[in-house]
């Protein structure tokens, strides 16, 4: 489960900072000590994400019992895997790029424009965590939905008020789903009278307000694409030094954005891409490689209906809630029992991923704001870090 | 419990004022709520408005001026008959029911939703300026002489009267009248003021200043829906309702209070100076939101959902609020955030105060269990621009021992980064009280142990009793003082850079002695060791500049072949002479262009050298003028009189250019 390889991951890399922090640096000795805490580094990144790709299950559609192998890709549990996984990178990268090392080490190239380059990213993720977030709370708002539908079709006998009101629900659950910003903008006004629009209309308009706290231009996808510019593997001499562990972060960092745009509903996630380039020669990068691809297969599956995210939940639901909606358009009374089974069994597994929801949005939310404030303090250390180096630059007087 | 004490209020209100309604109009319908409906009758009616049936129950609306007031309650009446039977008859008969049910909580929800779009009042952000002094004065029974509103006067008048009796009609017809014109908004908070002026005093004293959003004729209609709408289990259709509707209204007030949408990307990209206009709005625009816009949302959803069901009307309220909320404090997150540099201190401590203002009111509004991240955020935000408050002041430390400039400042005046660093902390002490709070731990210094020459040393023991915000006041002049020793290295003529020195220092002692604040926090100790300071530049500059010229006028090596009494070398005199005079015009011709801005300073400093100088002269002259003028061409070596000396001093440091010669007194 993820709190403990968590827990192991990090102690194993405290106890290495231990091991570092005692030594006596001397000039010479220090620098084989830095290839060999790079090395690790690299190892330890490889390692993460090629536990979370083997421990991926790779069916979705009915994983709700066989957690055993592993959480489905993108869903709630497999995504605070990943951001585990991001914060443990991000607390090693730290460690090894920042204690103890004397500050002037990062002010000098290439390192000067690096590490401007990775506080930038640092910067724009902050942008999508709030906007993840607040698609996590559209999520909340299809979860009530499904509620409904499920608290109206659990009634036995089933009446035709319950199943109306079931469908009422589903097709805005599905028509939120099926919702992209461009015409949702054009539905947006909401009339005082609300007859003539049983369904579906009402909660479309709802949906898009829902990603509304963002500015008003902003859009998800550019941003992912501007943190990837200047996003480039080092070359040459630079690559055995800390600009291979600056570029490393910022690939994590990346991918763990881009894999949450692509997950949540957010504000303007068009044109996002279904890949961007990760380095194939290099080994610790190839687990990334493999998710991006099991993400882009997913992706090409789902993205002709154009839907909101890829959340794996979401995409259940929304299956569950075309066929429950064709059962209700058909609904007539009595409903023959093998109908009646199949249906029966639609609602629990709805009921399921309502329940997942509800035990697992809340958490999510508040590691994507763990998140937050680690880049956050990243950025401030390191802020204060290039202000110490240049203290210590002064010219002489 | 006054927040539900007041729901009640307004429950009571506007149940009576339907009685009174419905005592002058006695029809069918109102002899049918008296009695109890037959299950036949209620599923007849519940039919009757089911808008997928008939075109008329599609266009109108029940709880709507259109139709006479007591279909609503008779509506609610077969309802509340459909759920009572719903639990007592037997299965076989339930099915029509169960219909019947539905189709009345698919009816109640539209017209719960249309209740809430059409009675919305707008929001006027003038009503809700923060500060509750200038209107709650003026509703208390004690000021009754100053000028009012009349309809304000009216309402006042009915409670001065009959303080207790809010329950008779004569109060409550002018209150319903209100209500239901949306245009007197203003007009009905100060009604909902003196309400709670008369229930709970608590109120008052704190900074909340609720308005009602929903009339409470609206609100009681709301109400009843929300109770059905619970018990037939139809409880998230009903937030569902609330919260896009209730969202979109808050939407609304943010666009007039100009709350703006920003990324933190955008907040990076803005020059300061456009933040710091927005910061300011920001301010006033937040405490609106938190203790009027959002206490206001908090107070309808009590007044609607508080005892319906459990923390429904936190779960509304959320609703509503939540995205709102992070938006707002977006911006101060973005700003707490943002890279850290000098200038940004002062707006940074205003949010810092504006924010730990709002904190009391943060916790009342958001109180809850689930509004606990809102809490945690705004705290986080506080603590985060106190973070950002500190390393701006270390940012600005290093900045005033780092400022590179060499070019030394013509005529050795103070420096632009003297006055910058003085206004500075001037300005921190304006903050005192903030900063003190914010400020804890005193600077590193350099120590005479440090062997660092990039830092001053400065003995921290010396201010054990100062606090740490003091401490890096003493600090940061004495690294202005570090940072202008060094620049005071770049004049050529080394008595320009006493006088340098000593325009400087004097300036930062003015400053200081200047502000009361700033020369307590100082303390005398230290401003004594900087006058001091610049009175050693003093010294330093008058030794520098005269002992060289005074040398000229000494009696040493005057006297031929040594003896005293063996006469005078008159050679070796009028050398002197021209020595001395030439001596003494160029450091006339060269101080004249020095400036000591302060008058009284160059006063002091041109009495200092005339007492040296003129005496020194005299008596110099007065030995030796006969040996000169016994000779040719005296006028060549004694150019000057006493007199003339004593003039041209007063030209010294006025940074002015003599364009002639001395003056001699034969001129």
């Amino acid at each position: 489960m993820p709190a403990t390889t968590e827990n192991n991951n990090q102690g194993s890399f405290l106890g290495r900072i231990s091991i570092r922090r005692n030594q006596v640096m001397s000039m010479d000795g220090s620098h084989d000590q830095e290839m060999e805490d790079l090395e690790l580094f690299q190892k330890h990144i490889g390692d993460r994400f090629s536990e979370l790709l083997s421990s991926t299950s790779e069916d979705s559609s009915s994983s709700s019992s066989s957690s055993s192998s592993g959480d489905a890709l993108l869903s709630i549990a497999w995504l605070r895997r990943l951001l585990d996984e991001f914060l443990c990178c991000e607390a090693e990268f730290k460690a090894v790029v920042l204690m103890g090392r004397d500050p002037s080490q990062i002010t000098k190239p290439p390192l000067d424009k690096l590490l401007p380059d990775l506080l930038d990213r640092g910067v724009k993720s902050l942008d999508v965590c709030n906007a993840v977030t607040l698609g996590l709370d559209a999520v909340k708002n299809l979860q009530r939905l499904a509620e409904i539908a499920v608290a109206a079709l659990e009634q036995t006998p089933l009446g035709d008020g319950q199943v109306r009101r079931a469908k009422k629900a589903l097709s805005a659950l599905v028509a939120a789903m099926l919702n992209d910003d461009s015409n949702a903008a054009a539905k947006g006004t909401e009339r005082t009278r609300s007859f003539g629009r049983r369904a579906g209309n009402t909660n479309a308009t709802k949906y898009k307000s829902l990603s509304w706290s963002m500015a008003k231009n902003w859009s998800a996808a550019k941003q992912i694409h501007a943190m990837m510019s200047n996003l480039t593997a080092p070359r040459g001499a630079e690559s055995s030094g800390l600009a291979q562990p600056m570029y490393m972060m910022s690939t994590v960092l990346v991918f763990v954005m881009w894999t949450l745009v692509a997950a949540v509903p957010c504000q303007e996630r068009n044109g996002l891409g279904t890949h961007f380039p990760l380095p194939r020669q290099l080994g610790w990068a190839q687990p990334m490689i493999g998710l991006q691809e099991k993400i882009a297969e997913e992706w090409k599956k789902k993205e002709k209906k154009g839907n909101v995210g890829l959340l794996e939940e979401m995409q259940r639901m929304d299956k569950l809630g075309q066929s429950l909606i064709e059962f209700a358009d058909s609904f007539q009374f009595p409903t023959e029992t093998e109908r009646m089974d199949e249906v029966k069994k639609h609602v629990e597994e709805l009921g399921d991923i309502c329940k997942k929801m509800e035990e697992g949005l809340e958490p999510l939310q508040q590691q994507i704001r763990e998140v937050f404030h680690r880049v956050v303090r990243s950025r401030t250390e390191f802020l204060l870090a290039l202000d110490q180096a240049a203290k210590s630059t002064t010219p002489a007087l | 419990m006054s927040h539900s004490h007041r729901a009640e209020d307004k429950y009571f209100f506007a149940h009576t004022q339907r009685n009174f309604t419905q005592q002058n109009s006695l029809s069918f319908s109102h002899f049918l709520i008296m009695e109890s409906l037959p299950l036949e009758t209620a599923e007849k009616i519940i039919l009757r408005w089911d808008s997928t049936a008939s075109e008329d129950a599609r266009d109108k609306m029940i709880f709507s001026g259109g139709v006479d007031r007591d279909e609503a309650d008779l509506y609610l009446q077969a309802v509340d008959e459909i759920q009572r039977s719903l639990s007592s008859v037997s299965v076989s008969s339930s099915d029509k029911v169960n219909s019947a049910i539905q189709i009345a909580m698919a009816r109640l929800e539209d017209e719960f939703r249309n209740i809430l779009i059409s009675h919305t009042i707008p929001f006027d952000p003038s009503t809700s300026e923060d500060d509750p002094s200038q209107t709650l004065p003026d509703l208390l029974p004690s000021s009754t002489s100053s000028p009012k509103h009349p309809l304000t006067n009216l309402e006042q008048d009915s409670t001065e009267t009959e303080p207790e009796t809010t329950n008779t009609t004569t109060t409550t017809t002018p209150l319903l009248r209100f209500n239901s014109d949306g245009a007197a908004s203003s007009v009905h908070s100060s009604v909902s003021s003196v309400n709670s002026v008369n229930s709970s005093s608590y109120r008052s004293t704190s900074s909340i200043r609720e308005i009602d959003l929903i009339p409470s004729d609206a609100v009681y209609d709301l109400r009843c829906i929300a109770e059905r709408m619970l018990s037939s289990g139809y409880l998230r259709e009903c937030i569902q309702v609330y919260g896009s509707v209730r969202k979109s209204s808050v939407d609304a007030s943010f666009r007039k209070l100009h709350i703006e949408k920003l990324s933190i990307g955008d907040v990076q990209r803005l020059e300061w100076e456009q933040l710091e206009n927005k910061i300011r709005r920001w301010i006033k625009a937040a405490k609106v939101c938190v203790r009027t816009l959002f206490a206001s949302e908090k107070k309808l959803c009590e007044q609607i959902f508080d005892g319906v069901g459990t923390s429904i009307d936190d779960a509304c309220f959320m609703e509503t609020v939540k995205g709102p909320a992070i938006q707002l404090f977006n911006f101060a997150e973005a700003i707490s955030i943002s890279r850290r540099s000098p200038e940004k201190l002062f707006k940074i401590l205003d949010l810092h105060d504006a924010l730990t203002d709002l904190m009391p009111d943060i916790d009342v509004v958001f109180d809850s269990k689930s509004s606990e991240s809102i809490r945690v955020q705004a705290a986080e935000i506080l603590s985060r621009l106190g973070e950002a408050a500190r390393g701006i002041l270390s940012e600005f430390e290093n900045a005033v021992l780092k400022e590179p400039s060499r070019v030394p400042v013509p005529g050795g005046t103070i420096h632009p980064l003297t006055r910058y660093v003085m206004n500075y902390i001037s300005l921190i002490s304006d903050y005192k009280v903030t900063l003190n709070e914010l400020i804890v731990s005193k600077p590193s210094t350099g120590s005479r142990y440090s062997g660092d020459v990039g830092i001053p040393d400065m003995d921290l023991s010396e201010y054990e009793e100062k606090t740490p915000l003091d401490v890096h006041l003493i600090w940061i002049i004495v690294i202005l003082q570090f940072n202008l020793d060094g620049k005071s290295k770049h004049y050529r003529d080394a008595s320009l850079a006493h006088l340098f020195i000593m325009n400087n220092v004097h300036y930062i002692v003015q400053k200081v002695r200047g502000s009361s604040e700033l020369r307590e926090m100082i303390g005398d100790d230290y401003l004594k060791k900087l006058t001091g300071k610049f009175r050693q530049a003093a010294t330093r500059y008058q030794r520098e500049t005269w002992v060289k010229v005074l040398y000229y006028l000494r009696d040493e090596g005057l006297h031929a072949s040594g003896g005293f009494s063996s006469g005078v070398s008159k050679s070796a005199l009028r050398d002197r002479f021209k020595t001395f005079n030439s001596m003494f015009e160029e450091v006339h011709r060269t101080q004249a262009v020095w400036l000591i801005p302060d008058s009284q300073l160059r006063e002091e400093l041109r009495i200092s050298i005339s007492e040296k100088l003129i005496p020194a002269y005299r008596s110099f002259l007065g030995r030796f003028r006969s040996y000169i003028e016994s000779g040719r061409h005296p006028e060549n070596y004694i150019k000057y009189s006493v007199e003339d000396l004593e003039y041209a001093v007063l030209d010294f440091f006025e940074g002015i250019p003599v364009s002639q010669h001395l003056r001699r007194r034969s001129e």
